[in-house]
């Protein structure tokens, strides 16, 4: 075996794989896990979506696409961005992309030089900060604490910009908070952001429709529309429409910058499948009732979920805005020894304990850049749901 | 600070795609154009492949899948790599990607460092030397002509190779050129590599189904089972099942590698589509009859197209044993000028002088860095094919 790259050495593997891949080692065994890890929506995709793939497939609709999208889908991506987010983006400041995450891949690829600093407020999904030293990049987190609702403070914001500062991500609601940013917020973020005028500014908008208790989703772009020229709006049809499999993310930017993502994605995968693209479509033109119907079934789930976490002892779960996690701070149980003999110095530790001993599969907070933090998914039918935090609390209770 | 990094650079723009913009807005212009630019079959996807996907959409496989594919379709790999060229491999050394692209890219992109080197036969998919030069290694073209039928020979290969060779990358049977390596010719090579154990050897196997006159391409590892442990087999559905838009590629690799372009994968695109692996698993595994009625049909536009571009002044056109390209040689042309006044100098200003006044769409040699010829892919039907060479004859025979 040749040494492998560099890059390669720098990327570590995402700690939620190992989680999923540990409880389904479990559930193998025969054992009944249940997986509170994964970041993906327990619904089906909407049937006009599906209804478009059959047809898409049938048409003969399975030839090369163009690698910034086809123009359908490119059409219903604006007129999502202008409905949405009052965004209008011209169709060469849009692509397609394979899933979200290439979205934000192509954009450090194509951007960012050796030793150029990518701004991340934590917690944070891990891959951003993967991503960025793949391209070469240094991730430089900022500390957004429970105590301000894990929302990035203006102030932390300033203080952390260099004039090596290339990117600034921001990810509202968060995975894997659930923290939302209201459009007050949003402006203060933005006036530092105006004062740097060499930050380029990247957000993901992934859960942009998953926000509850009459909260408003905002994106930068639109709250500060002088920093449009300089900010690349992430979004995707994973979590909106539950359609995670179908791998359809996309985005709208600056024609230059969509012009070098295109040639990143252009040497790495070139276009996506026709048929999920086909499909994507329909979602984003057809019925918007199912995602207003769900959002509402997240919310009661969101609520049952963070209340019942809440009466675990040592567990101390702050509500949040939005998206479908919440991030329970349990340091009141470090330091503790599970009744199976298990020494809980890290949320590492309390993870695995939870996993082997009440086979409820969640995700350490430091796989998020913050601790001592578990991040649960409710991505998951109520039953489980009640079933997983009754396990929790008996976990914790047991604790000694 | 400016916005795009160096490392795409590095990159040259596409020709290929130059071209086809061009014969692309000739024809919006309303100008008759025929296009055998593109490296596309035909074809539409089979029905049964068709009807797969929808079935897999109906049981609701919209789901993440594991980054390096479903185990449904690994197992179907093994079974595709067993049964056409007796390659044993375990699902754990499969790794699926977007595209026979991804594959490569992964590939390289894991493992190859700075100054690194890879051996690349031209002429050669532009594709190849473009993502080792974005992956910062130095691409080492060795020019193989027409008289030795476009193949590499055991002396050239060793030549080449030096201690900082990392890869030899072969494309069996050849775009641009439709060569193909039989298993003795690919011994010659097979030899030269075994003296040299630190060279990984990548073989793009994408036109495998596609041989003529009964000619049969070999694979590495039919030839040297002993290179296993070094060779990445690649192939895809594309080609031969005419899938191009499903975006499916897949390659057998040791599991030290398999699981570095997985690590890679997971911070890129993540899986590929669900639906079309669904869909690839019925290609692999399902009836194959419709390989060989394509390829009957390919054999016999390839016949013509030989015999009349031979016909045309000028022209020298080798007769190959694969995949659905040939690759005249046109230096015959070169100092001459057209009907419409166009002074030939290079394949460029033929393919250029061809597109504008005689409406034919081609690629020249220089976009698979071996000027003096052009590209012609005849994955179209055989009435365009044979007015297409019928102008090229009168293109040619109006030169002065």
């Amino acid at each position: 075996m040749p040494a492998l790259a560099e890059r390669l050495s720098r990327v570590s593997v995402s700690a939620s794989v190992i989680m999923t891949i540990k409880a389904r080692e479990l559930a193998a065994q025969g054992i009944k896990v249940i997986s509170l890890a994964s970041g993906e929506p327990d619904f089906p995709s909407p049937p006009h979506a599906i209804e478009a793939a059959h047809q898409a497939a049938l048409a003969g609709d399975t030839k090369y696409p163009p690698q910034d999208g086809t123009r359908r889908l490119k059409e219903a991506v604006q007129r999502k961005f202008k409905r949405d987010n009052n965004l209008d983006y011209a169709l060469d400041e849009i692509m397609v992309t394979n899933g979200g995450k290439q979205s934000i891949f192509n954009a450090f690829m194509a951007t960012i030089d050796p030793g150029d600093e990518v701004l991340i407020p934590a917690p944070f999904w891990i891959s951003y900060a993967e991503m960025a030293k793949v391209a070469g990049g240094v991730p430089v987190t900022i500390n957004c604490p429970q105590n301000n609702g894990f929302k990035l403070r203006p102030e932390d914001l300033d203080a952390a910009i260099t004039p090596k500062t290339k990117w600034v991500m921001l990810n509202f609601p968060n995975n894997p908070t659930g923290a939302a940013c209201s459009r007050a917020e949003m402006q203060a973020i933005a006036a530092v952001l105006m004062k740097h005028p060499h930050v380029w500014i990247m957000t993901d908008d992934m859960y942009e429709h998953l926000i509850y208790d009459g909260f408003e989703f905002c994106t930068i772009a639109d709250v500060e529309p002088r920093l449009k020229d300089r900010t690349l709006t992430v979004n995707g049809a994973s979590k909106t429409y539950a359609m995670t499999g179908w791998r359809i993310g996309f985005c709208g930017g600056p024609k230059a910058l969509i012009k070098g993502m295109m040639n990143m994605q252009g040497q790495a995968t070139a276009g996506v499948s026709t048929i999920s693209q086909a499909a994507v479509a329909a979602a984003l033109d057809g019925p918007q009732d199912l995602v207003r119907e769900r959002a509402e079934e997240y919310r009661q789930r969101r609520d049952l979920v963070v209340e019942m976490l809440n009466a675990a002892p040592g567990i101390s779960c702050h509500k949040p805005e939005g998206a479908f996690y919440v991030f329970p701070n349990i340091a009141g149980c470090i330091g503790k020894t599970s009744k199976g003999g298990r020494k809980i110095e890290t949320d590492s530790d309390f993870a695995m304990a939870l996993l082997e001993e009440k086979y409820v599969a969640t995700v350490q907070g430091t796989a998020y850049g913050m601790s001592p933090y578990l991040r649960i998914s409710y991505a998951t039918n109520t039953e489980n749901l009640r079933e997983a935090c009754g396990r929790i609390q008996e976990f914790c209770r047991e604790l000694s | 600070m400016k916005l795009i990094a160096d490392r795409l650079d590095r990159i040259s723009p596409s020709l290929t795609i130059a071209m086809t913009a061009k014969a692309r807005a000739l024809k919006a212009a309303g100008k008759d154009v025929i296009g055998l630019s593109s490296g596309e079959p035909d074809f539409d996807t089979p029905r049964n492949v068709k009807d797969a996907a929808i079935a897999a959409i109906e049981r609701g496989e919209t789901k993440y899948t594991d980054v390096a594919g479903t185990t449904e379709l690994r197992k179907a790999i093994c079974t595709k790599f067993k049964r056409d060229s007796g390659i044993d491999y375990t699902p754990e050394e499969i790794l699926v990607a977007t595209g026979g692209k991804q594959v490569i890219f992964d590939a390289l992109v894991a493992t190859i460092n700075p100054g690194d080197e890879a051996i690349i036969p031209a002429p050669c998919w532009v594709s190849y030397p473009d993502i080792v030069a974005l992956a910062e290694g130095t691409p080492v073209i060795v020019q193989c002509g027409q008289n030795a039928g476009f193949k590499m020979t055991g002396e050239q290969l060793e030549a080449a190779i030096t201690p900082k060779t990392k890869w030899l990358i072969l494309n069996n049977p050849c775009n641009p050129t439709g060569a193909a390596y039989n298993a003795a010719e690919l011994k010659a090579l097979t030899d030269v590599l075994m003296r040299h154990p630190h060279v990984w050897i990548f073989t793009d196997d994408i036109y495998e189904k596609l041989a003529y006159d009964g000619f049969k391409p070999a694979t590495v590892l039919e030839v040297e089972p002993r290179l296993k442990d070094r060779t990445v087999t690649m192939n895809g559905c594309s080609k031969a099942y005419a899938m191009t838009g499903w975006r499916i590629g897949f390659a057998g690799a040791p599991i030290s590698l398999i699981k570095a372009m997985d690590k890679l994968q997971s911070q890129s695109t993540s899986n590929t589509s669900s639906v079309s692996q669904a869909a690839a698993v019925e290609a692999l595994t399902g009836p194959q009859e419709s390989i060989e009625d394509m390829r009957k049909v390919y054999e016999r536009r390839r016949n013509m197209v030989v015999d009349m571009l031979n016909a045309a002044p000028g022209l020298r056109c080798h007769k190959p044993e694969g995949a659905f390209y040939v690759f005249p040689d046109m230096r015959g042309c070169i100092g001459k000028t057209t009907a419409g006044g166009k002074k030939i100098e290079t394949d460029e200003d033929f393919t250029i002088a061809l597109l504008e006044e005689a409406g034919v769409a081609t690629v020249h040699g220089a976009a698979f860095l071996s000027p003096g010829h052009f590209r012609i892919s005849y994955a179209t039907s055989d009435a365009a094919l044979s007015e297409a060479c019928t102008r090229i004859q009168k293109f040619c025979a109006g030169m002065k």
